[in-house]
């Protein structure tokens, strides 16, 4: 029997994973551009997001900036670490073999977790501002405005990035970058100076997304993996086809979570969303590799 | 008259057999290029090739002579462990691909080479990316490509992916033409095409020999592409072996292309 009180209680999980997994979506765009486009599988995207949570923590600390501004800040930040980290490691080591890439992306992980220790230490950090419990409230549906925000800059860039995708000369030699290195690089294209771009652009989204993250939920330095699950995730699910595709893979992760919050114990939602990865592994059944050929 | 490459001393600026002195200074050329991917190997030892300016330069040879290794050498896709390549006298071994364009260099690679999830409109568009500063510019050199190739306005909006494999080759024509180059390079043009889009295909290249640009092109097809050279070289293990002028070699082709059955 369906009570109202469970309709509006589904209504809320409804609208809660859609904000959601607006922000899921935010924190696997850089992941799904750096591996459709370049074939670097980043495993230091996620202590980027936790840099950007930090980003804004400090700033809010030390010149009480708001981190809907600080979401502004992170993009000039994040872009030059990313453009800092293409070009004097991944550069060196792209044209070798992805295993190598990777290892070297690792440590970069395991570096910048530590310096994230040394300076913040392990301790679980929040970020309050005034407009932190407040909520907004329709026909008894409550919508936290921290999350209301979060989704909007979410939205907001993925609108942004799918354009310049699809519709700049810029992104259209990105995407043909992706699609055949060689034939970009005959056509004029310089392919370094736009890789140099494409991460830049791929670690200001993880800068974002760890502000936007910072907004809704409590972190630590050591917590991110949680989130390069995630990122993960998002990105099998959605492949490597398009912008649109991760949005609606974001989505539907953000909604399988509050949903299944909804119907079963807390503790079982993280078993419900690796199962489903497997299960996504399994349907695609070339994993991160065959995503690859799909690129954008 | 054929001559083989033992019969001259290496080194370029030489004179042609035809008693013409090849002009090294003018046209496309290589000097004593040595290059190999891995250390033991090498696939082009010491060969020197020229592509005359306004003319067809032919290079044959059997699979694994080193034919598609000296076209990505003169393109720069890779670079030789020694040896020059000369672009009308000013040396040009070290200048990236994506620089090649603006010197009026082009390359038709083997093989599909569209960029299949973008339309062909988009493809073209690729093709003028020295343009895209100048909007105008670029929009005339597109309309310029349409007008050539009246096909593929037709096909403007479809994604090049969806083509068939000769429409994509007009695809990959076109948006080498948008930079419109002087000195184009082409390789195996008609791996993988239907006889009939073949012929097509030759006689586009017929139609750019027409319009005096420089071409050096590497060809399985050994018929054809000596029915359109000027001057044809030829590889054999990686090294110069025979070269000459198109008459030279309508006669012998039948004993070249069986002696290279055997490799």
């Amino acid at each position: 029997m369906l009570t109202t009180i469970s309709l509006s209680l589904l209504v809320q999980a409804l609208i809660n994973g859609l904000l959601l997994g607006l922000v899921y979506t935010l924190i696997s765009l850089g992941l799904s551009l750096t591996l459709g486009i370049m074939g670097v599988v980043n495993v230091a995207h996620s202590t980027l997001i936790m840099l950007g949570s930090y980003l804004a923590l400090e700033l809010l600390q030390r010149l009480g900036l708001d981190p809907i501004i600080s979401a502004v800040v992170a993009v000039p930040v994040f872009f030059l670490i990313g453009v800092l980290l293409e070009r004097l490691l991944i550069s060196r080591v792209a044209r070798t073999s992805q295993t190598t890439g990777l290892l070297v992306l690792f440590g970069v992980l395991v570096v910048i977790e530590g310096a994230a220790i040394l300076r913040w230490t392990t301790d679980t950090q929040v970020l309050t501002v005034s407009y932190t419990n407040a909520s907004l409230t329709l026909d008894g549906i409550a919508i936290a405005v921290p999350r209301l925000i979060a989704a909007v800059i979410a939205l907001a860039l993925v609108v942004l990035l799918d354009t310049f995708l699809r519709s700049t000369l810029y992104g259209k030699a990105i995407r043909a970058m992706a699609q055949n290195r060689d034939a970009a690089r005959i056509s004029g294209i310089d392919t370094d100076r736009l890789s140099l771009l494409v991460f830049g652009l791929a670690t200001a989204t993880a800068g974002i997304g760890g502000v936007v993250l910072a907004m809704i939920f409590p972190f630590d330095p050591q917590d991110h993996y949680r989130w390069l699950a995630w990122a993960f995730l998002v990105v099998v699910i959605g492949g490597l086809g398009s912008i649109r595709n991760t949005l609606l893979a974001g989505l539907l992760i953000g909604l399988i979570e509050t949903v299944s919050s909804i119907l079963f114990p807390f503790q079982y939602v993280y078993f419900i969303v690796y199962l489903l990865l497997v299960v996504a592994l399994l349907v695609r059944g070339q994993g991160l590799a065959g995503s690859q050929s799909r690129a954008l | 008259m054929m001559r083989h490459a033992a019969d001259v001393p290496a080194g370029s600026g030489r004179p042609s057999p035809n008693g013409l002195v090849a002009d090294t200074s003018a046209g496309l050329s290589m000097r004593g290029v040595t290059a190999g991917y891995y250390s033991h190997d090498l696939v082009l030892n010491n060969v020197s090739l020229l592509a005359r300016p306004g003319k067809v330069t032919v290079l044959l040879g059997p699979n694994g002579s080193g034919k598609s290794t000296a076209l990505r050498i003169l393109y720069g896709l890779l670079r030789p462990r020694s040896g020059q390549v000369l672009l009308d006298g000013r040396e040009i071994t070290a200048v990236p691909p994506h620089r090649r364009l603006a010197l009026g260099m082009a390359l038709l690679p083997q093989g599909r080479s569209v960029f299949p999830e973008l339309t062909v409109q988009e493809n073209l568009e690729i093709g003028g990316w020295l343009l895209m500063r100048d909007r105008r510019r670029l929009s005339a050199a597109l309309e310029a490509i349409y007008a050539r190739y009246p096909l593929l306005k037709e096909w403007r909006q479809k994604q090049a992916g969806s083509l068939s494999g000769g429409q994509q080759r007009l695809v990959e024509i076109g948006r080498m033409m948008m930079a419109s180059p002087r000195v184009i390079l082409i390789d195996e043009p008609s791996v993988g095409l239907a006889p009939v889009i073949v012929d097509q295909v030759y006689e586009e290249i017929a139609r750019l020999k027409e319009e005096q640009r420089t071409i050096l092109l590497v060809d399985q097809n050994v018929r054809a592409a000596v029915a359109l050279a000027d001057y044809v070289y030829t590889l054999e293990y990686g090294r110069n072996n025979l070269e000459g002028e198109r008459g030279a070699f309508e006669d012998r082709l039948e004993a070249l292309i069986k002696s290279w059955l055997r490799f």
